[in-house]
Protein backbone atom coordinates (compact mmCIF):
# COMPACT_ATOMS: atom_id res chain seq x y z
CA UNK A 1 0.00 0.00 0.00
CA UNK A 2 1.52 3.01 -1.18
CA UNK A 3 1.67 6.49 0.90
CA UNK A 4 -1.28 7.89 -0.74
CA UNK A 5 -3.39 4.57 -0.08
CA UNK A 6 -2.63 4.45 3.26
CA UNK A 7 -3.37 8.01 4.50
CA UNK A 8 -6.84 7.37 2.12
CA UNK A 9 -7.55 4.30 4.01
CA UNK A 10 -6.35 6.06 7.13
CA UNK A 11 -9.58 8.72 6.47
CA UNK A 12 -11.75 5.52 6.09
CA UNK A 13 -11.14 4.02 8.93
CA UNK A 14 -10.95 7.28 10.89
CA UNK A 15 -14.24 7.49 9.91
CA UNK A 16 -15.46 4.17 10.70
CA UNK A 17 -13.99 4.78 14.61
CA UNK A 18 -15.93 8.20 14.72
CA UNK A 19 -19.36 7.90 17.13
CA UNK A 20 -21.04 10.82 14.96
CA UNK A 21 -20.40 7.74 11.84
CA UNK A 22 -21.62 5.02 13.29
CA UNK A 23 -24.91 6.79 14.46
CA UNK A 24 -26.26 8.18 11.62
CA UNK A 25 -25.19 4.77 9.85
CA UNK A 26 -27.41 3.26 12.11
CA UNK A 27 -30.01 5.52 12.18
CA UNK A 28 -30.28 5.83 8.19
CA UNK A 29 -30.75 1.58 8.40
CA UNK A 30 -33.04 2.43 11.14
CA UNK A 31 -35.29 4.65 9.14
CA UNK A 32 -35.09 3.17 5.42
CA UNK A 33 -36.26 -0.09 7.56
CA UNK A 34 -39.44 2.09 9.10
CA UNK A 35 -39.94 3.07 5.17
CA UNK A 36 -42.01 -0.65 5.81
CA UNK A 37 -44.19 1.36 8.15
CA UNK A 38 -44.91 4.06 5.68
CA UNK A 39 -46.07 1.58 3.11
CA UNK A 40 -49.40 1.25 5.50
CA UNK A 41 -50.25 4.74 4.77
CA UNK A 42 -50.75 4.23 1.07
CA UNK A 43 -52.70 2.57 -1.07
CA UNK A 44 -51.88 2.62 -5.17
CA UNK A 45 -48.67 5.10 -4.80
CA UNK A 46 -46.31 2.37 -2.97
CA UNK A 47 -43.60 2.29 -5.54
CA UNK A 48 -43.34 5.86 -5.18
CA UNK A 49 -43.19 6.63 -1.80
CA UNK A 50 -40.91 3.63 -1.11
CA UNK A 51 -38.44 5.59 -3.71
CA UNK A 52 -39.13 8.97 -2.33
CA UNK A 53 -38.83 8.25 1.52
CA UNK A 54 -35.68 5.58 0.93
CA UNK A 55 -33.59 8.09 -1.37
CA UNK A 56 -35.22 11.01 0.66
CA UNK A 57 -33.39 9.52 3.89
CA UNK A 58 -30.38 8.60 2.52
CA UNK A 59 -29.43 11.77 1.00
CA UNK A 60 -30.90 13.65 4.01
CA UNK A 61 -28.32 11.49 6.33
CA UNK A 62 -25.27 11.37 4.11
CA UNK A 63 -25.43 14.89 3.20
CA UNK A 64 -25.24 15.79 6.54
CA UNK A 65 -22.43 13.34 7.59
CA UNK A 66 -20.52 14.73 4.09
CA UNK A 67 -20.44 17.94 5.69
CA UNK A 68 -19.50 17.15 9.18
CA UNK A 69 -16.69 14.64 8.01
CA UNK A 70 -15.40 17.21 5.50
CA UNK A 71 -15.53 20.12 7.83
CA UNK A 72 -13.84 18.98 10.31
CA UNK A 73 -11.25 16.70 8.93
CA UNK A 74 -8.36 19.42 7.71
CA UNK A 75 -9.35 22.01 10.55
CA UNK A 76 -9.19 19.58 13.42
CA UNK A 77 -5.55 18.13 12.30
CA UNK A 78 -4.58 21.77 12.24
CA UNK A 79 -5.73 22.32 15.89
CA UNK A 80 -4.69 19.02 17.30
CA UNK A 81 -1.19 19.54 15.57
CA UNK A 82 -1.71 16.02 14.04
CA UNK A 83 -0.86 18.14 10.84
CA UNK A 84 3.03 18.46 12.44
CA UNK A 85 3.72 14.61 11.80
CA UNK A 86 1.59 14.11 8.33
CA UNK A 87 2.78 17.55 6.26
CA UNK A 88 6.70 16.32 7.70
CA UNK A 89 6.54 13.14 6.06
CA UNK A 90 7.59 12.18 2.34
CA UNK A 91 3.97 13.31 1.24
CA UNK A 92 3.19 16.43 -0.71
CA UNK A 93 0.29 18.63 0.94
CA UNK A 94 -1.99 18.14 -2.32
CA UNK A 95 -1.26 14.08 -1.82
CA UNK A 96 -2.19 14.38 1.58
CA UNK A 97 -5.29 16.84 0.89
CA UNK A 98 -6.29 14.23 -1.88
CA UNK A 99 -6.11 11.38 0.34
CA UNK A 100 -7.91 12.68 3.23
CA UNK A 101 -10.69 13.67 0.00
CA UNK A 102 -10.06 10.06 -0.65
CA UNK A 103 -10.70 8.64 2.75
CA UNK A 104 -13.99 10.47 3.12
CA UNK A 105 -15.31 9.53 -0.39
CA UNK A 106 -14.75 5.85 0.51
CA UNK A 107 -16.35 6.46 3.54
CA UNK A 108 -19.51 8.44 2.37
CA UNK A 109 -19.28 5.47 -0.56
CA UNK A 110 -19.46 2.69 1.40
CA UNK A 111 -22.40 3.99 3.68
CA UNK A 112 -24.63 5.03 0.69
CA UNK A 113 -23.20 0.86 -0.93
CA UNK A 114 -24.74 -0.07 2.83
CA UNK A 115 -27.96 1.99 2.27
CA UNK A 116 -28.63 1.24 -1.23
CA UNK A 117 -28.47 -2.78 -0.23
CA UNK A 118 -30.77 -2.19 2.21
CA UNK A 119 -32.59 -0.56 0.15
CA UNK A 120 -33.11 -3.04 -2.80
CA UNK A 121 -33.80 -5.34 -0.32
CA UNK A 122 -36.98 -3.46 0.95
CA UNK A 123 -37.90 -3.31 -2.69
CA UNK A 124 -37.40 -6.38 -3.41
CA UNK A 125 -40.10 -7.73 -0.45
CA UNK A 126 -42.28 -5.27 -1.28
CA UNK A 127 -42.02 -6.46 -5.28
CA UNK A 128 -41.27 -3.85 -5.97
CA UNK A 129 -39.01 -3.04 -9.24
CA UNK A 130 -35.41 -1.55 -9.28
CA UNK A 131 -35.71 0.81 -11.77
CA UNK A 132 -32.92 2.64 -13.91
CA UNK A 133 -33.74 6.49 -12.49
CA UNK A 134 -33.86 5.06 -8.71
CA UNK A 135 -29.99 3.81 -9.91
CA UNK A 136 -29.34 7.20 -11.70
CA UNK A 137 -30.33 9.12 -8.15
CA UNK A 138 -28.39 7.34 -6.37
CA UNK A 139 -25.44 8.32 -8.30
CA UNK A 140 -26.28 12.07 -8.68
CA UNK A 141 -26.36 11.57 -5.10
CA UNK A 142 -22.68 10.66 -4.37
CA UNK A 143 -21.66 13.31 -6.95
CA UNK A 144 -23.59 15.90 -5.19
CA UNK A 145 -21.53 14.08 -1.84
CA UNK A 146 -18.04 14.89 -3.60
CA UNK A 147 -19.34 18.52 -4.10
CA UNK A 148 -20.03 19.03 -1.00
CA UNK A 149 -16.77 17.27 0.99
CA UNK A 150 -14.62 18.88 -1.84
CA UNK A 151 -16.15 22.19 -1.05
CA UNK A 152 -15.92 21.45 3.09
CA UNK A 153 -12.49 20.65 2.24
CA UNK A 154 -11.74 23.89 0.67
CA UNK A 155 -13.33 25.77 4.10
CA UNK A 156 -11.79 23.73 6.48
CA UNK A 157 -8.11 24.08 4.86
CA UNK A 158 -8.31 28.04 6.10
CA UNK A 159 -11.33 28.36 8.63
CA UNK A 160 -12.73 26.33 11.89
CA UNK A 161 -14.80 23.22 11.47
CA UNK A 162 -18.45 25.51 12.95
CA UNK A 163 -17.76 28.19 10.02
CA UNK A 164 -16.72 25.54 7.42
CA UNK A 165 -19.67 23.49 8.24
CA UNK A 166 -22.38 26.89 8.17
CA UNK A 167 -20.73 27.63 5.11
CA UNK A 168 -21.10 24.12 3.50
CA UNK A 169 -24.44 23.84 4.56
CA UNK A 170 -25.29 27.41 3.12
CA UNK A 171 -23.97 25.67 -0.08
CA UNK A 172 -25.90 23.12 -0.08
CA UNK A 173 -29.16 24.77 0.42
CA UNK A 174 -28.02 28.11 -2.14
CA UNK A 175 -27.24 25.04 -4.95
CA UNK A 176 -30.92 23.50 -4.41
CA UNK A 177 -32.24 26.95 -5.02
CA UNK A 178 -29.82 28.44 -7.85
CA UNK A 179 -32.75 28.08 -10.58
CA UNK A 180 -35.02 29.73 -8.25
CA UNK A 181 -32.68 32.88 -7.19
CA UNK A 182 -32.04 32.67 -10.89
CA UNK A 183 -35.66 33.14 -12.29
CA UNK A 184 -36.25 35.26 -9.23
CA UNK A 185 -33.68 37.78 -11.02
CA UNK A 186 -35.46 37.29 -14.28
CA UNK A 187 -38.82 38.42 -13.38
CA UNK A 188 -37.59 41.68 -11.35
CA UNK A 189 -37.62 44.32 -13.19
CA UNK A 190 -34.35 45.85 -11.06
CA UNK A 191 -31.07 45.30 -12.92
CA UNK A 192 -29.53 44.50 -9.39
CA UNK A 193 -31.32 41.75 -8.73
CA UNK A 194 -30.65 40.81 -12.27
CA UNK A 195 -27.36 41.12 -11.72
CA UNK A 196 -27.28 40.05 -8.52
CA UNK A 197 -29.13 36.59 -9.44
CA UNK A 198 -27.36 35.86 -12.38
CA UNK A 199 -23.87 36.32 -10.19
CA UNK A 200 -24.96 33.65 -7.57
CA UNK A 201 -26.96 31.29 -9.93
CA UNK A 202 -22.92 30.90 -11.81
CA UNK A 203 -20.56 31.73 -8.55
CA UNK A 204 -22.30 28.67 -6.94
CA UNK A 205 -22.76 25.25 -8.20
CA UNK A 206 -26.70 24.07 -9.25
CA UNK A 207 -27.04 20.83 -6.95
CA UNK A 208 -30.60 20.34 -9.10
CA UNK A 209 -28.29 19.36 -11.88
CA UNK A 210 -27.18 16.27 -9.91
CA UNK A 211 -30.94 15.67 -8.08
CA UNK A 212 -32.60 12.75 -9.98
CA UNK A 213 -34.66 11.86 -6.93
CA UNK A 214 -38.27 13.75 -8.20
CA UNK A 215 -37.05 11.48 -11.67
CA UNK A 216 -36.34 8.00 -9.13
CA UNK A 217 -39.80 8.96 -7.94
CA UNK A 218 -41.88 8.82 -10.91
CA UNK A 219 -39.87 6.61 -13.19
CA UNK A 220 -38.65 8.84 -15.84
CA UNK A 221 -35.76 7.88 -17.11
CA UNK A 222 -32.44 9.38 -17.19
CA UNK A 223 -30.62 9.34 -20.61
CA UNK A 224 -26.69 8.27 -20.68
CA UNK A 225 -26.00 11.92 -22.05
CA UNK A 226 -27.90 13.71 -18.99
CA UNK A 227 -25.87 11.32 -16.61
CA UNK A 228 -22.36 11.97 -18.57
CA UNK A 229 -23.13 15.67 -18.37
CA UNK A 230 -24.21 15.70 -14.51
CA UNK A 231 -21.17 13.82 -13.80
CA UNK A 232 -18.79 16.20 -15.89
CA UNK A 233 -20.32 19.32 -13.92
CA UNK A 234 -19.61 17.63 -10.38
CA UNK A 235 -16.18 16.77 -11.50
CA UNK A 236 -15.77 20.08 -12.90
CA UNK A 237 -16.59 21.91 -9.32
CA UNK A 238 -15.00 19.26 -6.93
CA UNK A 239 -11.87 19.69 -9.17
CA UNK A 240 -12.33 23.56 -8.93
CA UNK A 241 -12.66 23.26 -4.95
CA UNK A 242 -9.80 20.99 -5.11
CA UNK A 243 -7.54 22.88 -6.71
CA UNK A 244 -8.33 26.26 -4.60
CA UNK A 245 -8.19 24.05 -1.40
CA UNK A 246 -4.61 22.83 -2.28
CA UNK A 247 -3.23 26.23 -3.49
CA UNK A 248 -4.47 27.56 0.18
CA UNK A 249 -2.74 24.28 2.11
CA UNK A 250 0.07 24.23 0.08
CA UNK A 251 0.61 28.30 0.87
CA UNK A 252 -0.11 27.79 4.75
CA UNK A 253 2.15 28.14 7.58
CA UNK A 254 1.81 25.76 10.57
CA UNK A 255 2.84 27.41 13.38
CA UNK B 1 13.48 30.69 -0.05
CA UNK B 2 16.16 31.28 -3.02
CA UNK B 3 17.21 28.93 -5.34
CA UNK B 4 20.33 27.38 -3.82
CA UNK B 5 23.40 27.40 -5.51
CA UNK B 6 26.30 24.58 -5.25
CA UNK B 7 25.80 22.50 -2.06
CA UNK B 8 27.52 19.84 0.00
CA UNK B 9 25.00 17.26 0.00
CA UNK B 10 27.11 15.25 2.51
CA UNK B 11 25.97 18.18 5.61
CA UNK B 12 22.86 16.72 6.84
CA UNK B 13 21.78 20.54 7.88
CA UNK B 14 22.73 23.60 5.48
CA UNK B 15 21.00 26.83 6.98
CA UNK B 16 22.10 30.10 5.55
CA UNK B 17 20.60 33.74 6.02
CA UNK B 18 17.37 32.21 7.08
CA UNK B 19 14.95 34.64 8.46
CA UNK B 20 11.00 34.25 9.00
CA UNK B 21 8.35 36.75 9.65
CA UNK B 22 5.27 36.28 10.79
CA UNK B 23 2.35 38.42 9.91
CA UNK B 24 -0.14 38.74 13.52
CA UNK B 25 -2.63 40.76 13.95
CA UNK B 26 -6.36 40.97 13.00
CA UNK B 27 -5.78 43.03 9.30
CA UNK B 28 -2.26 41.29 9.08
CA UNK B 29 -0.76 44.49 9.68
CA UNK B 30 1.86 43.83 12.46
CA UNK B 31 5.27 41.53 12.05
CA UNK B 32 6.73 39.14 14.25
CA UNK B 33 10.76 39.08 13.34
CA UNK B 34 10.75 34.96 14.49
CA UNK B 35 14.27 34.50 12.57
CA UNK B 36 16.95 36.95 10.97
CA UNK B 37 19.53 36.09 9.09
CA UNK B 38 20.86 32.55 11.12
CA UNK B 39 23.23 30.56 9.66
CA UNK B 40 24.18 27.06 10.70
CA UNK B 41 25.86 23.94 9.83
CA UNK B 42 25.45 20.53 11.04
CA UNK B 43 27.78 17.62 10.16
CA UNK B 44 27.26 14.36 9.90
CA UNK B 45 26.80 12.07 13.01
CA UNK B 46 27.01 15.57 14.74
CA UNK B 47 24.54 15.86 17.80
CA UNK B 48 23.89 19.32 17.36
CA UNK B 49 21.37 21.65 20.32
CA UNK B 50 19.45 24.84 19.27
CA UNK B 51 19.02 26.28 22.99
CA UNK B 52 17.59 29.23 23.70
CA UNK B 53 14.51 30.79 25.71
CA UNK B 54 10.94 30.54 24.33
CA UNK B 55 10.37 32.59 21.49
CA UNK B 56 14.12 32.59 20.44
CA UNK B 57 13.35 31.19 16.95
CA UNK B 58 14.27 26.69 17.67
CA UNK B 59 10.86 25.82 16.71
CA UNK B 60 11.05 28.35 13.78
CA UNK B 61 14.20 27.09 12.30
CA UNK B 62 12.91 23.33 13.05
CA UNK B 63 9.45 23.83 11.47
CA UNK B 64 10.75 25.30 8.11
CA UNK B 65 13.40 22.40 8.20
CA UNK B 66 10.39 20.02 8.23
CA UNK B 67 8.35 21.87 5.51
CA UNK B 68 5.42 23.00 8.19
CA UNK B 69 6.55 26.99 7.80
CA UNK B 70 7.66 28.61 4.48
CA UNK B 71 11.06 31.29 5.37
CA UNK B 72 10.89 34.49 4.49
CA UNK B 73 14.49 35.01 3.24
CA UNK B 74 17.30 32.75 3.48
CA UNK B 75 17.78 29.13 2.57
CA UNK B 76 17.39 25.83 4.36
CA UNK B 77 18.71 22.58 3.10
CA UNK B 78 18.96 19.10 4.00
CA UNK B 79 21.71 16.85 2.62
CA UNK B 80 22.18 19.62 0.07
CA UNK B 81 18.39 19.92 -1.51
CA UNK B 82 14.99 21.83 -0.26
CA UNK B 83 13.85 19.82 2.29
CA UNK B 84 10.28 19.51 0.69
CA UNK B 85 11.52 16.93 -1.60
CA UNK B 86 10.13 13.42 -0.76
CA UNK B 87 13.16 11.66 -0.84
CA UNK B 88 14.67 13.83 1.07
CA UNK B 89 12.16 13.36 3.42
CA UNK B 90 12.69 9.96 3.51
CA UNK B 91 15.97 9.98 5.43
CA UNK B 92 14.44 12.68 8.34
CA UNK B 93 12.63 11.34 11.34
CA UNK B 94 10.85 14.20 12.91
CA UNK B 95 9.44 14.49 16.95
CA UNK B 96 7.44 17.78 17.13
CA UNK B 97 7.19 19.13 20.71
CA UNK B 98 4.29 18.08 22.66
CA UNK B 99 3.06 15.38 19.65
CA UNK B 100 -0.23 15.08 18.97
CA UNK B 101 -0.71 11.34 17.14
CA UNK B 102 -4.40 10.36 15.81
CA UNK B 103 -6.06 9.40 19.33
CA UNK B 104 -8.40 6.64 17.37
CA UNK B 105 -5.27 4.69 16.41
CA UNK B 106 -3.57 2.29 18.09
CA UNK B 107 0.42 3.01 18.49
CA UNK B 108 1.26 0.16 16.73
CA UNK B 109 -1.13 1.17 14.06
CA UNK B 110 0.55 4.85 14.05
CA UNK B 111 3.66 3.49 14.24
CA UNK B 112 2.86 1.54 10.85
CA UNK B 113 0.97 4.54 9.41
CA UNK B 114 4.50 6.66 9.31
CA UNK B 115 5.93 3.53 7.94
CA UNK B 116 3.70 3.25 5.00
CA UNK B 117 3.68 7.05 4.33
CA UNK B 118 7.97 6.60 4.54
CA UNK B 119 7.04 3.90 1.57
CA UNK B 120 7.60 0.62 3.83
CA UNK B 121 5.90 -2.44 3.29
CA UNK B 122 5.08 -5.90 4.05
CA UNK B 123 7.31 -8.37 6.60
CA UNK B 124 10.33 -5.42 6.41
CA UNK B 125 7.17 -3.39 7.85
CA UNK B 126 6.18 -5.28 10.41
CA UNK B 127 9.79 -6.13 11.42
CA UNK B 128 10.64 -2.39 11.51
CA UNK B 129 7.72 -1.49 13.82
CA UNK B 130 8.14 -4.22 16.10
CA UNK B 131 11.45 -3.36 16.66
CA UNK B 132 11.40 0.57 17.02
CA UNK B 133 8.15 0.06 19.23
CA UNK B 134 10.32 -2.13 21.74
CA UNK B 135 13.33 -0.08 21.74
CA UNK B 136 10.82 2.84 23.11
CA UNK B 137 9.56 0.78 25.24
CA UNK B 138 6.02 0.71 23.88
CA UNK B 139 6.29 -3.34 23.06
CA UNK B 140 3.49 -4.16 25.29
CA UNK B 141 0.96 -1.00 25.10
CA UNK B 142 1.50 -0.61 21.14
CA UNK B 143 -2.28 -2.46 21.22
CA UNK B 144 -4.24 0.22 23.21
CA UNK B 145 -5.77 3.07 21.55
CA UNK B 146 -3.57 6.02 21.97
CA UNK B 147 -6.56 8.37 23.56
CA UNK B 148 -5.39 5.87 26.82
CA UNK B 149 -2.01 6.51 26.98
CA UNK B 150 -0.18 8.96 29.39
CA UNK B 151 1.99 11.86 27.90
CA UNK B 152 4.98 9.69 28.29
CA UNK B 153 3.51 6.82 26.61
CA UNK B 154 2.50 9.38 23.44
CA UNK B 155 6.24 10.91 23.05
CA UNK B 156 7.61 7.32 22.96
CA UNK B 157 5.14 6.76 19.90
CA UNK B 158 5.74 9.26 18.63
CA UNK B 159 9.72 8.84 18.88
CA UNK B 160 8.78 5.48 16.94
CA UNK B 161 7.55 6.49 14.23
CA UNK B 162 10.12 9.00 14.16
CA UNK B 163 12.82 6.06 14.44
CA UNK B 164 10.72 3.65 11.48
CA UNK B 165 12.75 4.12 8.19
CA UNK B 166 16.28 4.29 10.09
CA UNK B 167 16.78 8.24 9.43
CA UNK B 168 20.21 9.54 8.27
CA UNK B 169 19.16 12.75 10.59
CA UNK B 170 16.78 12.92 13.57
CA UNK B 171 15.06 16.06 14.15
CA UNK B 172 13.78 16.57 17.47
CA UNK B 173 12.08 19.78 19.06
CA UNK B 174 11.99 19.97 23.09
CA UNK B 175 12.22 15.67 22.86
CA UNK B 176 11.86 15.80 27.08
CA UNK B 177 9.61 18.34 27.69
CA UNK B 178 6.88 17.19 29.74
CA UNK B 179 8.68 14.31 30.67
CA UNK B 180 8.85 13.02 34.55
CA UNK B 181 12.31 12.17 35.54
CA UNK B 182 12.91 8.46 34.34
CA UNK B 183 10.85 9.09 31.01
CA UNK B 184 13.67 11.74 30.74
CA UNK B 185 16.79 9.27 31.51
CA UNK B 186 15.11 6.93 29.13
CA UNK B 187 14.61 9.56 26.03
CA UNK B 188 18.56 10.37 26.64
CA UNK B 189 19.65 7.16 26.65
CA UNK B 190 17.56 6.71 23.00
CA UNK B 191 18.73 9.84 21.68
CA UNK B 192 22.60 8.50 22.86
CA UNK B 193 21.69 5.50 20.99
CA UNK B 194 20.95 6.68 18.08
CA UNK B 195 24.30 8.73 18.29
CA UNK B 196 26.06 5.27 19.02
CA UNK B 197 24.28 4.29 14.99
CA UNK B 198 25.58 7.20 13.44
CA UNK B 199 22.45 9.32 12.99
CA UNK B 200 22.92 13.23 13.31
CA UNK B 201 20.63 14.72 15.39
CA UNK B 202 19.20 17.87 15.84
CA UNK B 203 17.19 18.92 18.80
CA UNK B 204 16.00 21.91 20.67
CA UNK B 205 15.46 22.56 23.77
CA UNK B 206 15.26 25.15 27.11
CA UNK B 207 17.08 22.28 29.35
CA UNK B 208 20.42 23.45 29.24
CA UNK B 209 21.70 19.84 31.38
CA UNK B 210 19.87 17.88 28.59
CA UNK B 211 22.36 19.86 26.08
CA UNK B 212 25.18 19.42 28.34
CA UNK B 213 24.71 15.82 28.43
CA UNK B 214 24.40 15.28 24.67
CA UNK B 215 25.25 17.40 22.29
CA UNK B 216 28.79 18.18 20.59
CA UNK B 217 27.67 21.02 19.56
CA UNK B 218 25.32 23.88 20.54
CA UNK B 219 24.19 27.52 19.23
CA UNK B 220 22.37 29.45 20.85
CA UNK B 221 19.45 31.49 19.74
CA UNK B 222 17.71 34.68 21.47
CA UNK B 223 14.89 36.44 19.64
CA UNK B 224 15.87 35.43 16.68
CA UNK B 225 19.72 35.81 16.23
CA UNK B 226 22.04 32.92 16.58
CA UNK B 227 24.59 34.70 19.57
CA UNK B 228 26.49 31.87 20.39
CA UNK B 229 27.81 28.83 18.57
CA UNK B 230 30.60 26.15 19.21
CA UNK B 231 30.96 23.12 21.37
CA UNK B 232 29.90 22.80 24.57
CA UNK B 233 33.75 22.19 25.53
CA UNK B 234 34.58 25.83 23.77
CA UNK B 235 31.56 27.36 24.79
CA UNK B 236 32.31 26.87 28.30
CA UNK B 237 36.17 27.00 28.47
CA UNK B 238 36.12 30.53 26.51
CA UNK B 239 34.67 32.19 29.28
CA UNK B 240 37.40 34.13 31.53
CA UNK B 241 37.78 32.05 34.67
CA UNK B 242 36.35 32.68 37.80
CA UNK B 243 37.23 32.39 41.78
CA UNK B 244 34.49 31.65 44.38
CA UNK B 245 35.68 32.35 47.64
CA UNK B 246 33.88 31.75 51.36
CA UNK B 247 35.17 34.65 53.86
CA UNK B 248 34.13 34.84 57.79
CA UNK B 249 34.96 37.92 59.93
CA UNK B 250 34.14 40.40 57.89
CA UNK B 251 30.43 42.13 56.85
CA UNK B 252 29.49 42.27 53.08
CA UNK B 253 29.48 46.09 53.22
CA UNK B 254 33.15 46.45 54.45
CA UNK B 255 33.85 43.84 51.80
CA UNK B 256 32.11 45.50 48.99
CA UNK B 257 34.67 48.66 50.09
CA UNK B 258 37.90 47.13 48.66
CA UNK B 259 37.31 47.73 45.46
CA UNK B 260 36.96 44.79 43.48
CA UNK B 261 34.60 44.02 40.86
CA UNK B 262 32.83 40.98 42.11
CA UNK B 263 30.50 38.91 39.66
CA UNK B 264 29.04 37.84 42.70
CA UNK B 265 28.43 38.45 46.61
CA UNK B 266 26.42 37.22 48.85
CA UNK B 267 26.20 37.35 52.70
CA UNK B 268 25.27 33.86 54.17
CA UNK B 269 24.95 33.61 57.81
CA UNK B 270 28.14 34.83 59.18
CA UNK B 271 30.18 33.76 56.10
CA UNK B 272 30.09 36.03 52.77
CA UNK B 273 30.25 34.25 49.37
CA UNK B 274 32.02 36.04 46.69
CA UNK B 275 32.94 35.26 42.99
CA UNK B 276 35.87 37.57 41.47
CA UNK B 277 38.15 37.12 37.33
CA UNK B 278 40.41 34.77 38.55
CA UNK B 279 43.34 37.68 38.17
CA UNK B 280 41.75 39.38 41.11
CA UNK B 281 41.54 36.66 43.94
CA UNK B 282 45.40 37.29 45.05
CA UNK B 283 45.03 40.67 46.12
CA UNK B 284 41.21 39.98 46.99
CA UNK B 285 42.82 36.54 49.17
CA UNK B 286 45.69 39.38 50.64
CA UNK B 287 42.87 42.03 51.38
CA UNK B 288 40.86 39.98 53.75
CA UNK B 289 43.78 38.76 55.25
CA UNK B 290 45.45 41.81 56.56
CA UNK B 291 41.59 43.18 57.35
CA UNK B 292 41.02 40.46 60.09
CA UNK B 293 39.03 38.16 57.99
CA UNK B 294 39.51 34.66 57.36
CA UNK B 295 39.32 32.42 54.44
CA UNK B 296 37.50 28.76 54.70
CA UNK B 297 37.22 28.22 50.96
CA UNK B 298 39.29 29.38 47.58
CA UNK B 299 38.16 27.67 44.71
CA UNK B 300 37.85 27.84 40.50
CA UNK B 301 34.14 28.78 39.52
CA UNK B 302 33.07 26.27 37.07
CA UNK B 303 31.60 28.33 35.00
CA UNK B 304 28.58 26.36 33.21
CA UNK B 305 26.11 26.74 30.03
CA UNK B 306 23.54 28.14 32.09
CA UNK B 307 26.03 30.98 32.90
CA UNK B 308 26.41 30.87 28.87
CA UNK B 309 22.85 31.01 28.20
CA UNK B 310 22.16 33.94 30.72
CA UNK B 311 25.04 35.94 29.33
CA UNK B 312 24.00 35.90 26.01
CA UNK B 313 20.35 37.18 26.78
CA UNK B 314 21.79 39.74 28.56
CA UNK B 315 23.98 40.41 25.60
CA UNK B 316 20.69 40.25 23.34
CA UNK B 317 19.44 42.87 25.90
CA UNK B 318 17.24 40.25 27.98
CA UNK B 319 14.88 39.38 25.32
CA UNK B 320 12.99 36.69 26.21
CA UNK B 321 9.85 36.02 24.68
CA UNK B 322 8.98 36.35 21.22
CA UNK B 323 10.47 37.67 18.09
CA UNK B 324 11.04 41.35 17.36
CA UNK B 325 7.59 43.00 16.79
CA UNK B 326 6.99 46.09 14.20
Amino acid sequence: MGAFAAMAWNGFREARRNRVTVLVAAFALLLLFATTLITEVTVSTFDRVVTDFGLGVMSLLLVFLAIYLSSGLISREIERRTIFLMVSKPLSRTRFLLARLAGNMLTLGVLLLAMTLLFWVELVLHRSPITQPQMAALWGLYLELFVLTSAGFLMSTFASQLVSALVTTGLYFAGHLCSDIYNLGVKSKAEFVQWISKGTYYALPNLERLNFRPRATYAIEVTAAELGTATLYALGWGALFCVLAAIVFERRDFR
Amino acid sequence: MTAPAAHDSSLPVSIRGLSKTYRVGFFLNNQVKALQGLDLEIAPGQVYGLLGPNGAGKSTTIKILMGLVRASQGQALLFGEPPDRPHVRRQVGFLPENPSLYEYLTGREFVTLAGRIFGLSGHDLDQRVERVLGEVGMGRASNLQIRRYSKGMVQRTALAQALISGPRLLVLDEPTSGLDPLGRRQMRDLILAERQKGTTILFCTHIISDVESLCDRVVVLVGGRRVQEGSVQELVSAKAPSVEMVVHGLPLEQLQSLGFAYEQAQQLDSRVLLRVPDSDSHGLLQSVISKGGRVSRVQPARFSLEDLFLDAMKQAGGQTVGGEIQ
